[in-house]
């Protein structure tokens, strides 16, 4: 190895991709743009609370107490429906799935209940729905669990089982912070696979590596300059994709040392199969489709967009196939849930492949023609 | 070794094969130290097959070559460190400026006391010196893949089809520098399909076609020994000029759509055609006799149809 030819290509390579501003911009913006729009969606998903239509029929100070307390505590978006109206008819003519009716008596009910203690007083919170509507279940799962409580406070006696919740997450983690490590392994990916196939490719009709081949760099020179351009190339790309994350979203995560060891695997990885498909085939088209065909499914299949315990079975064995998915873990792993143990258990899996997939691409480059 | 032999290449029984395609067959040829060399052929003769088996880009079928004493099959690394090559239809990297260019070739060959000004000289660049690749014309871009060829001070200089493409005023820059090298005492090993360019520049031409060497000598020994006749040019001739000459028993041609070419024996044939076209009231503009050049040794060698200065091989003949 010569560091000062390894240094003169790389500085070439950086200095080709920093003056080519809308290639630059588009390596930066891609991944940019998925997160702003899958950020939107789930961010908007996050906020949504249910929306719920109150009839209250009694319209006294206690009805109005208790739709502002499921409005504030229940987290519904409360719609009040005017009393006058038949809740059935409102349904049909205003397309809504659920209407829960406060009957006429509600306080005076209320007020026996608490006051003279009259166990037998109670009232009868009509939910008036329609069944088409897929919804409705969870809605009237969540409105039991409300009323339940409620039902529970004013007996006053207190409950005998008690559940809790206990994450395994210290913090509270959103969506869109699994999503993020799953953005970076995609872009990653799709940065070194197409990077080494396209500008090999590239280089090759242009007759460059032709000129090269009469020259003493070696084989060993080029890919490790190679491997250092796919690196800064990727590195960037992430810091970018973090501090728009954080600057738009607020996401933190937990960054160390393991984001720039699976970073590196990654780009040894891609990069070493873009060898060989460079190897193997010639023309630039025809590469590019076949890095196509190997990174898109390995997109949707490996967990970078959605959790893969969402796909059938048999996908989620043909998942843990794929190099991708261990990145995505092994991501998740270092960034989410701080487990060590998992990281490494990821890395070792995806280092054995990276090293394998190189020196494959290693030996699989030929410079000389007509062999 | 060369100073053994005073041969800087040496090719012995050279043949190449691409599947049943037989694109060198059988060629045997030496290169003095010094000298410039010319490989004239017209496209798909085997030039950039030959040249590139030379320069170790490719592998022979069968056949030894030998490179500054060296087997080009076995000493690659050691080869290419003392050679310089422009490879046929260059290119380089579109956003790297002329003298960046220069200095990562230069660095490719761990060379640190290349004169990257003095090169840039040499190829006359000094205004584009930082301009990217990409806003380079045709010309220009040759003349610097002559400059990096030249970054590790090769002692042989490879350069194929250097000036294919070029207008004539950018073949002309070219020749110049070319002329330069041969000053500074390099091995020049040219492919071209220009006889103008391989009489102009060349010390040795050997023409190949088909994957043969069918000759191979000095310009002007080639023409001597191929050709024993005059070319007479009429300028502009008229339309019956053609036929009178052809009863007379000679093969008059048509060229450039004007002039009329005839092969003649002896200078007196000349005087017998002047005459009678005189006689018939014929008129012309100019003539013009001389020597044939290698454009018709190549016909003549060949059988080869030529066109606007270069060779086209003919579909048969
Ligand atoms: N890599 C290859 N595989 C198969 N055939 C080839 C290959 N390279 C060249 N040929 C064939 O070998 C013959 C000689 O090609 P070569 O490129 O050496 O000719 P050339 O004299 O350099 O022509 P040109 O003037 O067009 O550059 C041609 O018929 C060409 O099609
Ligand atoms: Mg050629």
């Amino acid at each position: 190895m010569n560091p000062r030819v390894v240094g003169a290509n790389l500085f070439v390579k950086l200095l080709g991709v920093y003056r080519e501003k809308t290639t630059m911009f588009f390596t930066l913006a891609f991944p940019i743009i998925l997160i702003l729009v899958f950020g939107t969606i789930f961010m908007s998903q996050d906020n949504a609370g249910f929306h719920l239509c109150v009839q209250d029929l009694d319209q006294t100070k206690s009805s109005i107490d208790s739709v502002k307390e499921l409005e504030v505590n229940g987290k519904f978006k409360i719609t009040r429906v005017d009393p006058a109206v038949s809740a059935i008819q409102y349904i049909k003519v205003n397309k809504v799935n659920l209407v829960l009716v406060i009957p006429k008596g509600f306080e005076k009910s209320l007020l026996r209940r608490k006051f003279f203690s009259d166990y037998k007083s109670s009232v009868t919170i009509t939910y008036v729905y329609d069944p088409s509507s897929s919804s409705v279940p969870t809605k009237m799962e969540i409105l039991n669990g409300v009323l339940a409580g409620i039902n529970q406070e004013m007996t006053s006696i207190p409950p005998f089982l008690k559940s809790a919740a206990t994450s395994i997450l210290t913090r509270k983690y959103r969506f869109i912070e699994y999503f993020i490590p799953g953005i970076i392994a995609m872009s990653v990916m799709t940065l070194s696979l197409f990077g080494t196939v396209n500008l090999n490719t590239e280089l090759r009709q242009k007759g460059i590596i032709r000129k090269l081949c009469t020259t003493p760099i070696t084989h060993t020179d080029w890919i490790l300059s190679d491997i250092l351009y796919q690196s800064t190339i990727a590195v960037v790309s992430t810091i970018t994709m973090l501090l728009v994350s954080y600057a738009v979203y607020d996401v933190k995560l937990h960054l160390d040392a393991w984001l720039l060891a699976f970073i590196l695997l990654e780009v040894f990885a891609f990069v070493g199969i873009g060898m060989i498909l460079t190897r193997f085939v010639k023309e630039a088209q025809s590469a590019a489709a076949a890095a196509n065909a190997i990174s898109f499914p390995m997109m949707f299949l490996s967990g970078s967009f959605f959790p893969i315990e969402l796909m059938p079975e048999f996908l989620q064995k043909f998942a843990k196939t794929l190099p991708l998915y261990y990145v995505n873990e092994g991501l998740r792993a270092a960034m989410i849930f701080e487990d060590n143990q998992a990281a490494l258990h990821d890395a070792a899996i995806i280092g054995v492949f990276a090293a394998v997939v190189f020196i494959l691409g290693v030996i699989a480059t030929r410079w000389e023609e007509g062999q | 070794m060369t100073e053994k032999t005073g041969y800087t290449i040496e090719v012995e029984n050279l043949t190449k094969r691409y599947g049943d395609l037989v694109a060198v067959d059988d060629i045997s040829f030496t290169v003095s130290t010094g000298e410039v060399f010319a490989l004239l052929g017209p496209n798909g003769a085997g030039k950039t097959t030959t040249v590139e088996i030379i320069n170790t880009i490719r592998t022979p079928t069968s056949g030894t070559v030998t490179l500054l004493g060296m087997d080009v099959t076995k000493k690659k690394l050691d080869i290419v460190r003392r050679i310089g090559v422009l490879p046929q239809g260059f290119n380089s990297f579109d956003r790297i400026t002329v003298r960046e260019t220069l200095q990562y070739y230069s660095r490719l060959f761990s060379c640190r006391n290349t004169d990257i000004a003095g090169l840039i000289e040499l190829v006359n660049l000094e205004d584009k010196a930082n301009e990217q690749y990409k806003n380079l014309s045709g010309g220009l871009r040759q003349r610097l893949g002559i400059a990096i060829a030249l970054v590790n001070d090769p002692e042989v200089v490879f350069l194929d089809e250097p000036t294919t493409g070029l207008d004539p005023r950018a073949r002309r820059e070219v020749w110049e520098v070319l002329q330069g090298l041969k000053q500074k005492g390099k091995t020049v090993f040219l492919t071209t399909h220009y006889m103008e360019e391989a009489e102009l520049l060349a010390d040795t031409v050997a023409i190949i076609s088909k994957g043969k060497i069918i000759a191979m000598d000095s310009p002007a020994k080639l023409i001597e020994n191929t050709t024993n006749y005059l070319v007479l040019t009429l300028l502009s001739a008229d339309d019956n000029v053609i036929e009178i000459i052809r009863t007379m028993g000679f093969e008059p041609v048509l060229d450039n759509d004007k002039d009329i070419k005839t092969r003649v024996e002896h200078i007196d044939d000349v005087q017998k055609i002047l005459s009678a076209l005189k006689e018939a009231g014929a008129f012309y503009l100019g003539l013009d006799v001389r020597k044939p050049n290698l454009e018709e040794v190549f016909l003549k060698l060949t059988g080869a149809a030529f066109h606007n200065g270069h060779v086209v091989e003919r579909e048969a003949v």
